[in-house]
């Protein structure tokens, strides 16, 4: 390739994400349009449901007889293995039963009573392993496909590739966990060095009236009414009409003026989102928004579908937190101690949350175009952790992701990991592959979805990833 | 290779294709033979560069498209493409030739090869298709030495008349004369200069990243002297506020943050001193060359000069894992972690100094650039000796301010010391484990070690190297010693004392230990609360004793401290006896609720005196308070892990005291005494406040050994390769010697060298990539638009003469970056206006020739970046707080837990008010205004900021806390200036945020708002105008 043709490739890039990106920014520039996809889309918007602290695979939905025949043996008699935190204990079977569900046979364990209902609607990836088995890179590298801090996440680059379909509501939008942030923080939902239009929004939804930062002004600001606040901004309109009179060369201009009367149409869009009131009781019921415990990330996955109904392209809904805020369980699923008493604790939340949400989007017939995703950042180890044997430590060899809708084939399984769950051995996936597959998904080919920084035209796939063709429909 | 999936039809038909082809080609093959048959073939010279050029991009062992590799002999043969001897039967013949008139099918999508290159293969595998043995074919980076960036600079001597007409220039070559002569090329001329009300404003947020004051613009415009701009350029530049705004440039480049970032985004309290080193090296000129050197290795090249050494903060300035490289236990994940802080620690330094992306060479050969994976191994091999620490600017400041601290603290002490006693108060033992002498002169999270009984101020984790019932003596005059329990279900007998007491009778624990025994909480402690009390507060202490662990303190000792003084004593009715000591306290577990547990217990002289088994968060606080007679020896407090393994048993004794079984009553003597003892410790405090910390920073140290170096098959630090690798810089600048050493070569000689290679005059991209930068920072665009990659993969140079002259300028000028800054700002280019307003009477458009503005026709015009946008809020509302240097300041509340926790808080008291580039930068949470407008993850090398427009800035302009507080300072501000007059605070307020004066529209259309909506409300609309963001 020539030089000419990197830096005009460059220059393409970088002017089709101004024109992409970000809050409908479709209507700033004029005369830019939506690019094509680089193939017909199957699904139009992603749901992406992240369960940080590593979640066990072989108590959930990789069904492992031989761990169960092997329980209380020694996992590694040796005694060569060096875990995260630990030596291995003795092996340790599912601390719940897995049954056979839907058509498909498939198994799941009974700690996802209602998520078994939608099996036949979910693929899983049983081979999924990591390069890490530290909780903030691995959560870097399933958000972002590097260990290392600073790259832009999978919605970010689906923004800059795809922008917008909301006109009043940002492209990406992320509900973190109530309880705080994942491991290693905003960075794991940031651009990195995308530019900053394509970083998700977070939605606070414990924040009534102000779900969006600075949505509006504080409410001690008496002075700041509402009468107040669009005479201001009617006047800055004016002011800045006046100054761009010798300056209608300047885009970023007109930009800036567009982008208060979007601002303004997201105070009215924002409210209108978080309110639930208009959702049918039934509908409540099915999310069970109102329960003490499971009821906050079920409102979550409400507010993910109220959300690409309005035409968000990117949501992320974070089930955990990080480690600091431990009370009684863990905030997360690093069940290191007892996963009995952690997995079962988060194990009801994501049940409830992410059963519905699949059930709903079905009822709704969105489930067809939007691809829901459920990742952990790596597995657990089917060797027990401590005194007690009741916990795992972390594995990065082996976890299970499973998708559904969007274009995914129901009720298939795919790759399988060695016969105690302890590594993936066949079609061992990292992530490039779920990314390269869920950006195919969205009708872009991962290898030409690319920007330059500092030397390299950055792909989320790195040099690697492959389309996983066999859990596409 | 597509080819090889087609169905048998397809077959059949190539079969009859090269059955239809061999007889031509047998034919041209005599033919050709008549020229070189007489020759063997060089398979290095003739072969190997065809399939480099032509093959091994897709077919390497990497990528092996089609399932095929071309890079070695057992490739060759395992796919038997070709067959020795029979160049017409060989598959690789076929695939390079065209096929029934149908294109070449290999290379895919590239030129096909010419026909001497398949002649020369056909020739090659008619001869036997020899292969040499060894020979590797790898993929050819695209660009190789000769590339532009490597070769020396090219300095023309400048004709003495300007080339281009109209311009009036004394010197033989200026800025002005290379930019004229392209624009001419392209029938463009430049822009008139701006008026001095812009100029000055442009310069001011150039410069200082701040507006200029109403005072500043009108004295400006007022200068009669005829060198009045370039006066303003001098003083602009020996203004402090200078540094303040081009350290922010520096710190984009060297990722810096006060935080390690990752899972535990923990606090570098001293970071600081390397912004503060940063921001003086620019205020005081540094020489360029110089500040490179200092921050690659000045403290091996003048180790007694402070800054030289602070300099090396620049090493250490990223992030970095402490649960991967300190807290995990399995070392394949500590040497990944330590893997890709060397990465990091290599890649800044190059891509900062040379804009060399090294990094690309990690896994392979560099792709695009003549940098070869070895290389980049041996560029860490310089790195590889050192690693992030605190540590202190030198050992010899070190102990100066130690020594005056400790005679201070001595002095204290003693009257503490004096003041417990006249007082009767008890010696507290939390105190005591903290260095002190129990009356509070103990360093607050000091511990002792409970292997070693060392002293250690550092937190720990899980504890290696333990010997469980081994007793370890300490140096405290209170504490007897330490040691770590394994009560072997009730067999083993511990010692626990220095004389060889022992007990017996304890349980079976894991034999682990976790953190110190400390003054305080222990290492990531979960709450350092219980029952309501937070023993971190109000008065409260802790002796943080997680399991397993055991610790000895010396009543004799005790008894000796606490007696009364004689005058005291005669009026105590029990002063015949021997006074008689209480050891009080509230243990408790202090980890978290749930199945978490463990055991507490109490010895005298090993007999037990309190034991509690199973010892839970939801027991509360266990009250112990036990008599100890004047004959007793030693009092041992122990933890242990409870059974279930040592997670979370974090026991901690409250307030742990031995004092006086019944208080002294004071006489007026006492009294007097106490009165005096307070006054002079106050002096003292002073004394120690004023001293300040000792000089420590952010740094690198130098491990014990410099690890082995070998090169990381495809990166990977499970699979090193080959031989150590001795440290070495790059080949493929020819002008230079690339050799830094040997396997020998100590650490800090290893970093000089590098620091020597890079600075060399004869380097020619480091000078290139520097005036590149300043070119950037005073025009938004480099005149190389990829400011850290000079290399095949980044921009072209729009004017490559230009820049070699200021390269070769900035030599000259002694490396003096302000001289160059000089230069830039008082060309005639920088001062053009930005505006296109009308057309010009112009036969061009140049809007349609050169858009973009890169050969400046024009100055562009920018917005301000986040920091900037931040304080000329703070400068216009009259809030911004000048105070420089020192730790920064933090807008957030803190809290410290296992990932510390920032929240962030509105910048409203003057501490806050500082410059944004003295702001405490959390990797993990950042300040959210300031990413909001575009403020880059310090994760990343920046070298140039980006701009974007979205409604969240918007909001966050128009609703954010602290801009509207600081709208209502602003119209204070005015009222406070010019009274309440609408329209001088109009006047007034135009000045302050746009520099000018309002338009006679402007201000009837303001004055009418400020009278309909008031003066907060103008104010507010003010912060958010694109004239207060954007510079012309």
């Amino acid at each position: 390739m020539s030089t000419n043709m990197l830096s005009s490739r460059r220059q393409f890039l970088q002017t089709a994400a101004g024109g992409l990106g970000g809050l409908a920014l479709t209507s700033m520039l004029n005369g830019e349009c939506l690019a094509q996809p680089h193939h017909a889309p199957k699904a139009k918007r992603v749901i992406q449901i992240f369960c940080p602290g590593g979640m066990s695979q072989v108590d959930t939905f990789d069904y492992k007889p031989e761990l169960e025949r092997r329980n209380g043996t020694p996992f590694d008699p040796e005694g060569t293995l060096q875990f995260f935190a630990s030596k291995p204990g003795n092996c340790r079977g599912s601390h719940w039963k897995f049954r056979q569900h839907g058509q498909s046979g498939l198994w799941m364990s009974d700690l996802f009573p209602r998520l078994a209902t939608c099996i036949d609607d979910m693929a899983f990836i049983y081979s999924m392993h990591s390069k890490t088995a530290l909780h903030g890179p691995a959560c870097f590298m399933m958000n972002t496909g590097y260990t290392l801090p600073g790259f832009p996440s999978m919605g970010s680059w689906v923004t800059y590739g795809l922008g917008s379909e909301a006109e009043d509501l940002p492209a990406f939008v992320v509900l973190p966990d109530p309880r705080g942030l994942p491991p290693g923080g905003v960075i794991n939902w940031g651009s990195g060095f995308l530019p900053a239009q394509f970083q998700a929004t977070t939605l606070d939804t414990s924040n009534v009236r102000q779900p969006i930062a600075d949505l509006f002004p504080p409410e001690e600001f008496a002075e700041a009414t509402t009468e107040a606040d669009r005479a201001g901004l009617e006047f800055l309109a004016e002011l800045n009409g006046l100054h761009q009179e010798t300056r209608s060369q300047n885009s970023e201009l007109e930009a800036r003026i567009k982008a208060y009367e979007m601002a303004a149409r997201l105070q009215l869009s924002a409210p209108e989102l978080t309110d639930l009131s208009k959702e049918s009781t039934a509908t409540k019921q099915l999310y069970n928004v109102d329960h003490a415990e499971i009821g906050p990330f079920g409102r979550q996955c409400l507010l993910a579908r109220r959300l690409v109904q309005r035409g968000v392209r990117f949501v992320q809904i974070y089930c955990g937190a990080e480690n600091t805020t431990a009370k009684k369980i863990r905030p997360n699923w690093d069940s290191h101690e007892d996963l009995t008493r952690d997995h079962g604790y988060w194990g009801t939340v994501l049940d409830n949350g992410a059963a519905a949400l699949l059930t709903d989007l079905k009822r709704q017939g969105m489930l067809d175009d939007t691809l829901v995703i459920c990742t952990t950042e790596f597995g657990r180890q089917p060797g027990a952790q401590g005194g007690e044997g009741k916990g795992r430590d972390h594995n990065a060899g082996a976890f299970t992701a499973w998708l559904a809708g969007g274009g995914i084939k129901g009720g298939f399984g795919y790759g399988a990991t060695d016969e105690l769950g302890f590594k993936a051995v066949e079609h061992p996936t990292y992530c490039y592959d779920l990314h390269a597959t869920a950006l195919h998904l969205l009708g872009i080919d991962h290898t030409r979805l690319t920007y330059y920084h500092n030397g390299i035209e950055r792909r989320l796939t790195d040099v690697h990833g492959h389309l996983i063709e066999e859990i596409v429909a | 290779m597509t080819v090889q999936l087609q169905g048998s039809g397809y077959e059949s038909a190539r079969c009859w294709a090269r059955r239809l082809k061999t007889s031509v080609a047998s034919w041209l093959i005599v033919l050709c033979s008549c020229v070189v048959a007489a020759d063997d073939i060089d398979f290095s010279r003739q072969i190997a560069p065809i399939i480099e050029q032509h093959c091994i991009r897709c077919h390497s062992p990497e990528n092996r498209k089609g399932d095929i590799s071309l890079a070695t002999s057992e490739d060759l043969q395992s796919n038997e493409y070709v067959i020795s001897g029979d160049p017409d039967g060989s598959y690789l013949i076929e695939l390079i030739t065209s096929q029934n008139v149908q294109p070449p099918a290999m290379p895919q999508k590239q030129e096909p090869l010419s026909d001497n290159e398949v002649d020369l293969l056909r020739q090659w595998i008619g001869q036997g298709a020899k292969w040499p043995e060894n020979v590797v074919i790898k993929e050819k980076a695209k660009a190789d030495a000769s590339w532009w960036s490597y070769q020396p600079l090219n300095v023309a001597t400048r004709s003495e008349s300007p080339s281009s007409q109209g311009l009036e220039s004394e010197s033989p070559a200026t800025i002005d004369a290379f930019i004229c002569e392209k624009l001419a090329k392209h029938n463009l001329k430049k822009c008139p200069p701006a008026d001095r009300r812009t100029l000055i404003r442009r310069l001011s947020f150039d410069l200082h990243g701040l507006p200029p004051t109403p005072e500043e613009v009108e004295a400006f415009i007022e200068d009669s002297d005829p060198h009045a701009y370039e006066n303003l350029v001098d003083r602009m530049l020996a203004s402090p506020r200078y540094g303040e705004r081009f350290a922010q440039h520096w710190l984009d480049l060297a990722h810096y943050a006060d935080t390690h970032g990752y899972e535990r985004d923990q606090r570098r309290n001293n970071a600081w001193r390397y912004r503060d080193y940063v921001i003086r090296a620019f205020n005081e000129d540094r020489p360029y060359n110089r500040f490179l050197q200092e921050q690659i290795a000045g403290d091996v090249l003048w180790p007694d000069e402070q800054q030289a050494v602070i300099a090396t903060g620049f090493l250490a300035a990223g992030p970095w894992d402490f649960v991967g490289q300190v807290e995990t236990k399995s070392p394949e994940l500590q040497r990944s972690a330590r893997s890709l802080d060397l990465d990091d620690m290599a890649t800044q330094v190059m891509t900062a100094t040379m804009a060399m992306t090294i990094n690309c060479a990690r896994c392979h050969d560099h792709k695009l650039d003549p940098i070869s994976q070895r290389e980049y191994y041996q560029l860490r091999a310089v790195f590889a000796g050192i690693k992030r620490e605190d540590r202190v600017v030198s050992d010899q400041s070190l102990k100066q301010h130690q020594k005056l601290e400790q005679d201070l603290i001595a002095r204290r002490n003693q009257l503490d010391f004096e003041k417990g006693r006249l007082e009767g108060e008890g010696l507290n033992l939390a105190d005591i484990v903290g260095g002190g002498n129990g009356h509070g002169t103990g360093t607050y999270r000091n511990a002792i070690d409970p292997r070693n009984a060392k002293v250690q101020t550092r937190d720990f984790g899980n504890l290696g190297n333990v010997v469980t019932n081994s007793f370890s003596p300490s140096a405290f005059e209170f504490v007897d010693g330490v040691f770590i329990p394994n009560g072997e279900n009730g067999a083993a007998s511990i010692p626990v004392s220095s004389t060889g007491l022992t007990i017996t009778g304890l349980p079976t624990t894991s034999g682990n230990a976790w953190d110190m025994i400390r003054n305080g909480p222990v290492a990531s402690q979960h709450s350092p609360e219980l029952d309501g009390i937070d023993f971190t507060k109000d008065g409260h202490s802790l002796l943080g004793l997680h399991a397993n662990a055991g610790i000895t303190f010396d009543l004799a000792a005790m008894h000796d401290a606490v007696r009364l003084p004689e005058s005291n004593a005669e009026k105590s009715p029990d002063s015949e006896s021997p006074a008689t000591l209480r050891f009080t306290a509230n243990v408790g577990y202090f980890g978290a609720e749930g199945e978490n547990f463990a055991d507490a217990w109490v010895f005298v002289d090993g007999r037990k005196v309190f034991e509690f088994r199973k010892l839970r968060r939801a027991d509360g606080l266990q009250k112990i308070d036990i008599e100890i007679s004047a004959t007793n020896r030693f009092l041992t407090l122990v933890s242990t892990d409870g059974g279930n393994g040592y997670g979370m048993d974090q026991i901690g004794f409250g307030d742990p005291q031995v004092k006086l079984a019944a208080p002294p009553a004071l006489t007026d003597e006492v009294h007097n005494r106490l009165a005096e003892i307070k006054a002079q410790r106050e002096q003292i405090e002073k004394e120690i406040a004023a001293l300040g910390p000792p000089p420590r920073f952010y740094g690198v140290v130098a491990e014990q050994t410099i690890p082995e170096v070998k090169l990381l098959t495809r990166g990977n630090p499970e699979s090193p390769t080959g031989d150590a690798l001795p440290p070495a810089a790059l080949s493929t600048l020819a002008m230079l010697d690339a050799e830094l050493g040997t396997l020998e070569t100590i650490e800090g000689e290893r970093r000089a060298a590098l620091a020597r290679w890079i600075t060399h005059p004869d380097n020619p991209l480091v000078r290139r990539v520097i005036v590149n930068r300043l070119w950037q920072w005073h025009f938004g665009t480099g005149l190389v638009d990829t400011p850290s990659d000079f290399g095949y993969g980044g921009g072209r140079p729009s004017h490559p003469e230009l820049l070699d002259w200021l390269a070769d300028e900035l030599a000259r000028r002694n490396w003096s970056l302000k001289a160059m800054h000089r230069l830039i700002v008082t060309s005639d280019t920088y001062k053009q206006v930005s505006t296109v307003g009308e057309p010009r009477a112009l036969k061009v458009d140049p809007t349609k020739i050169d858009a973009d503005n890169r050969l400046l026709w024009r100055q562009n015009p920018r917005r301000i970046e986040a920091e900037a946008i931040r304080d000329s809020v703070l400068s216009v509302s009259g809030k911004l707080n000048p105070e420089r240097g020192g730790p920064g300041f933090e807008d957030f509340e803190y809290q410290d837990a296992y990932a510390p926790i920032y929240t962030y808080i509105t910048a409203d008291e003057p501490e806050l008010w500082r410059r944004s580039i003295y702001r405490y930068r959390v990797r993990t949470t950042p300040d959210r205004f300031l990413t909001t407008f575009d403020c880059p993850d310090p994760a990343n090398l920046t070298p140039q900021r980006l701009t974007t427009t979205t409604p969240l800035q918007s909001l966050a302009l128009y609703n954010n806390d602290f801009m509207l507080r600081q709208a209502r300072y602003f119209a204070e501000r005015l009222e406070r200036e010019v009274g309440n007059d609408s329209n001088a605070q109009v006047q007034r307020a135009f000045e302050l945020a746009f520099g000018r004066h309002p338009t006679p529209q402007e201000t009837s259309l303001s004055t009418d708002f400020v009278d309909k909506q008031g003066l907060f409300t103008f104010c507010r609309s003010l912060f958010n105008a694109n004239e207060f963001l954007y510079v012309d």
